[in-house]
């Protein structure tokens, strides 16, 4: 193929570049904007199935590697390369891009060109975050994608957005940037201990030792630095203020990629940087981690309990869920792990299925507020069925994706932290519990008001987008083997570094 | 006693060999078509509007194309002028900040009403100004430069001669400058009487020879020196001046003074502190800019949260940039990277300055009004480019990749990190994230907000128009592919020697 040496820059760039030619479209054809656009998703999703095609389940290395000389005299290449782990996240994040400009062919109302250029910048700045194995081109992809999602809030979001996409911006900002701080101590201490020469790329920054007993040790405060960027983005408890704004302003597509990829990313940083980069700083943080973590799962649950916008709710159903992905992460063991990522795969369908449905009622109806509703699902049956699948998914009902990665997490965070476990798992019933209530009283009990007497039922364009999340609901939840077989590698490797430690320690312990 | 160093200029050195005339060139040619300009300014039939700015602009121009001929590394009057490469690299930087400032200044004079053509000599004499500042390291030579760029400069800010803001910030400019100007006179002749030299290398290889000759009293001597420079860049606690200069001064004037005259004073801060390196004077300084640069940055982001009007809100933010720069110069005597570090920064916070003001400066009505925040509001539906333009220079001032800001930004604390001021950079970035507020409150009026009421007509200059283009395309340039320039900068510093302290 003609682009085999560069794939993965292809998948990277095609997006924007895509995008870019967009804009060329005479502004009073919207049509052709949007038809553009998802044409664009469409090819990076093609793309990526090349991609998958081309991926080797049974290695854990880093595949499809490209490595160029960048800024030679700070020790930057452009490096990408990609492993189970990042190869998932890719293709939820191209996957859902197609879904989301479909979700949005009705819901923009002005600045047609400008909206479905961000959103293919986005989808361009996103997978470069996952594919980047240079720390300084994470970064540039990291921070990049704060401008395009910045505007799409500001400018296309519900009444409160300014605030919203300004919470947003500095909130994430200001937590990356100890990351990058971090970035250059460990760039200087690469040169310090090989002598090559500074370097950014994650595998030199692998091999930095940096002293890490105690909990304000050099790599503890290192540690703290990329945990922080990271878990504001994830988001745990107590830093997870900003989303509950951004996810309820947003635009439905925003949301989506919010809530779909952007919380991904904070998962994604952890396993890819915080934890090989730092084992004893991990090791001492592992416990408050959890505890917050386990906080998170409960409040986040409880809050959403209360909530009478149902866009509100699912905002607040991602901090709980997300909750659970740091649990995984830090149970350090190989269930925790591929648990947390299936985690993140979940609920990157079932959340952005939840909103695009929060979406389609709004279109109709112009309101959120679970009260202005009630009985839908005899006016509006296959939104009804949809709208219920996803919402088992959510809740994790066995069968469905969100159940597998809920259960390896409790089962991999029962070997590390038992008492925390069942905690853990109260929440899981919480999760039932404030979701189903919710979907009751939407679509159940007496159809309330003229106005819910007549909506339409989906469209085929609504369907189209519902499809195939259903499909990957129940394919994840049936057949995780598939899913797992590609990413087991991987996640071995990683895991095996905290395990093989512990193995030693405790030789050390027992003569 | 030794025989005094003044008495050693013979007239021998006054004599020009071809070489040194060469290596005067740029300063010469520009010097020449001043003059002429400022002849031709004063016949009526010469049209003096017209051709003062045009032969300004071009002797400026021809000057910096005779930069690439004159590079001469040997120090010329018995180290009285240094034009080596690293002096050159400023004289472009400088010039070329001129000419934008030329460009952008015609078609505002005409809407201010104010076309003089003193006002294109002021800016050309200022300029040389600069230019010889960075181009010595004689406390004399030094002195004179700063004066005649000062000098120049004072009166430019109170050009706007029917405002009374620009009246009052010229006057208090002239004032405190003129205090400043004051002590660092004063330091130099501490200087001297500590040392019995006014030449800074030879007074750094005197402190360095003996041990008496460091006394208190040139450690005060540079620290007044020091403060006259702290002074000119605004930097904590001397910046009170700043804002209402900045604010009252006409508009190219205020491009000019946070981008050229800014690196003037910075490159030459570079020249003073590298000759400080390995002398017991640079310990005691370290704290001094430790603070000061803690202090700046700190100020001038939070105070900039409050204003409401753009230049004043991108004069504090200048006080914040100088505070970043202030890092590279503390770091730089233990690592020589910082200052081509604190280069690199100068000249991308110049060519983001530049732009924005450029916006600006189209965007002024008559007397300065229209440049509110709200009157930004909803600009992207009338000018597209002219807000992507400004929402691009300001996403460089914040730092964020992939402009040039977030490049100059990374290598500047890169290199702070690398001389061991991890915790002075944590404070900056922290900083730097409060600065993402008000950069981005701008960018809410140009896209987010509806236009309240009328938009008041403008057009866009052919000037600003070649300004905005050379300064967004290197903002990108510099973002996506700063490699070559960062290592071209990185060779000034380690290769030129008088700027890397020649007495080391």
């Amino acid at each position: 193929m003609a682009f085999s040496g560069n794939l993965l820059s292809w998948l990277v760039f095609a997006p924007f570049i895509w995008g870019l030619a967009g804009l060329l479209i005479p502004a009073r054809n919207p049509s052709w904007t949007k038809y553009w656009a998802l044409g664009g998703t469409i090819v990076a999703f093609l793309l990526s199935v090349v991609v998958y095609l081309q991926f080797d389940a049974t290695s854990a290395a880093f595949q499809l590697q490209e490595s160029v000389s960048w800024i030679p005299s700070l020790g930057v290449s452009y490096k990408l390369g990609l492993d189970g782990i990042s190869l998932w996240l890719v293709m939820l994040t191209t996957f859902l891009c197609p879904l989301v400009i479909l979700g949005a062919f009705e819901a923009v109302e002005k600045k047609h060109k400008g909206f479905f250029f961000l959103l293919l910048a986005l989808e361009s700045a996103m997978l470069g975050t996952f594919l980047a194995t240079d720390a300084f081109l994470f970064y540039v992809f990291w921070e990049a994608l704060l401008i395009p999602m910045y505007f799409l809030v500001g400018i296309w979001g519900g009444k409160d957005r300014i605030f919203a996409a300004m919470k947003f911006f500095i909130y994430t900002m200001a937590g990356s940037l100890l990351m990058l701080v971090a970035i250059f101590y460990l760039a200087y201490q690469f040169n310090v201990q090989s002598g090559m020469g500074i370097s950014t790329s994650l595998f030199d920054l692998y091999t930095v030792k940096v002293p890490g007993d105690g909990y304000l040790s050099a790599q503890s405060l290192l540690f703290l630095a990329f945990a922080l960027a990271f878990m504001i983005k994830v988001p745990l408890f107590p830093l997870h203020t900003w989303l509950p704004d951004a996810h309820v302003q947003a635009p439905t597509a925003g949301s989506v990629i919010l809530a779909g990829v952007l919380l991904k990313m904070g998962g994604y940083g952890l396993i890819r940087f915080a934890l090989p980069l730092f084992p004893d700083a991990v090791r001492l943080y592992q416990w408050p981690a959890l505890v917050l973590g386990t906080i998170a799962i409960s409040y986040g649950a409880l809050i959403a309990l209360v909530q009478t916008d149902i866009k509100k709710l699912v905002a607040y159903s991602s901090v709980s869920h997300m909750g659970y992905v740091v649990l995984g992460i830090f149970s350090l063991n190989a269930a925790g792990m591929s648990g947390a990522i299936y985690q993140m795969l979940a609920h990157g369908i079932s959340t952005s299925g939840l909103f695009l449905v929060v979406g389609m009622i709004y279109e109709r109806r112009h309101t959120r507020e679970i009260s202005a509703f009630g009985g839908l699902a005899k006016v509006m049956p296959l939104f009804a069925v949809a709208f219920l699948i996803i919402v088992l998914s959510s809740a994790a009902l066995p069968g469905t994706n969100g159940f597998v990665g809920e259960f390896l997490i409790l089962l991999g965070l029962w070997q590390t932290a038992p008492v925390l476990a069942v905690f853990s798992a109260l929440g899981v019933i919480l999760g039932a519990f404030y979701l189903l209530w919710m979907f009751q009283r939407v679509m159940y009990g007496k159809v309330n008001g003229e106005e819910n007497a007549q909506l339409k039922d989906l469209s085929t364009r609504e369907i189209l987008v519902l499809v195939p999340l259903i499909v990957a609901i129940f394919w994840m939840g049936m057949a995780p083997g598939f899913w797992f077989s590609k990413m087991q590698p991987s996640v071995d490797a990683l895991v095996s570094k905290y395990q093989a430690s512990a193995v030693a320690e405790l030789r050390k312990v027992s003569p | 006693m030794e025989t005094l160093p003044l008495n050693l200029i013979d007239p021998a050195t006054l004599q020009l060999s071809s070489a040194q005339l060469q290596a005067l060139l740029p300063y010469l040619i520009f010097f020449g078509g001043i003059c002429l300009a400022l002849i031709l300014s004063v016949v009526p039939a010469a049209k003096p509007t017209v051709t003062t700015p045009v032969i300004c602009a071009l002797s400026m121009v021809a000057s910096a194309a005779s930069l690439l001929i004159s590079a001469s590394p040997e120090p010329l009057f018995g180290g009285m002028l240094l034009t080596d490469t690293f002096a050159h690299f400023g004289n472009a930087l400088f010039l070329a900040c001129g000419v934008c400032a030329i460009l952008l200044s015609y078609r505002y004079l005409e809407k201010q009403k104010l076309n003089y053509p003193e006002y294109y000599l002021l800016l050309s004499f200022s300029v040389l100004g600069m230019m010889l500042m960075a181009s010595t390291l004689n406390l004399m030579v030094l002195f004179i430069a700063l004066e005649l760029m000062s000098l120049s400069v004072y009166v430019l800010v109170a050009f706007r001669r029917n405002d009374r803001r620009s009246n009052e910030a010229g006057v208090k400019y002239f004032i405190l400058g003129s205090a400043a100007s004051a002590i660092l006179l004063y330091g130099a002749a501490l200087v001297y009487g500590a040392t019995l030299s006014v030449d800074l290398l030879e007074v750094s290889k005197r402190t360095l020879q003996s041990s008496a000759v460091n006394s208190p009293l040139l450690v005060l001597g540079m620290l007044c020196l020091l403060v006259g420079f702290l002074f000119k860049v605004a930097s904590v606690p001397f910046h009170t001046w700043m804002p209402d200069v900045y604010d009252g001064a006409p508009t190219p004037i205020t491009a000019l003074m946070t981008t050229g005259l800014k690196a003037a004073v910075f490159i030459t801060l570079i020249r003073v502190v590298s000759t400080w390196v390995g002398t017991p004077v640079a310990g005691v300084f370290h704290a001094v800019l430790w603070f000061s640069a803690a202090a700046t940055f700190f100020v001038g982001n939070v105070v900039a949260l409050k204003q409401t009007n753009v230049k004043r809100m991108l004069a504090y933010s200048s006080i914040a940039h100088t505070g970043y720069l202030l890092i590279g110069i503390l770091a730089g005597p233990t690592h020589p990277e910082a200052f081509a570090a604190v280069l690199f920064y100068v000249t991308v916070y110049a060519i983001m300055n530049l732009g924005a003001f450029a916006v600006l400066t189209v965007l002024a009505g008559y007397g300065d009004t229209g440049l509110e925040l709200a009157d930004l509001s909803g600009l992207s539906e009338r000018h597209p480019w002219l807000s992507f333009a400004l929402a691009c220079f300001l996403f460089s001032m914040t730092g964020l990749p992939p402009t040039a800001g977030f490049t100059a930004k990374y290598f500047l604390f890169y290199s702070a990190i690398q001389s061991g001021e991890i915790w002075l950079v944590v404070l900056a970035v922290l900083c730097s994230a409060i600065g993402a507020y008000y950069y981005l409150r701008v960018v809410v009026h140009l896209y987010m907000r509806d236009p309240v009421g009328q938009f008041a007509t403008f057009k866009v200059s052919r000037g600003a128009i070649v300004t905005l283009g050379l300064t967004l395309a290197l903002v990108f340039q510099l973002g996506l592919v700063p490699g070559n320039a960062l290592r071209w900068m990185g060779g000034l510093i380690s290769t030129d020697k008088p700027a890397q302290v020649g007495a080391r």
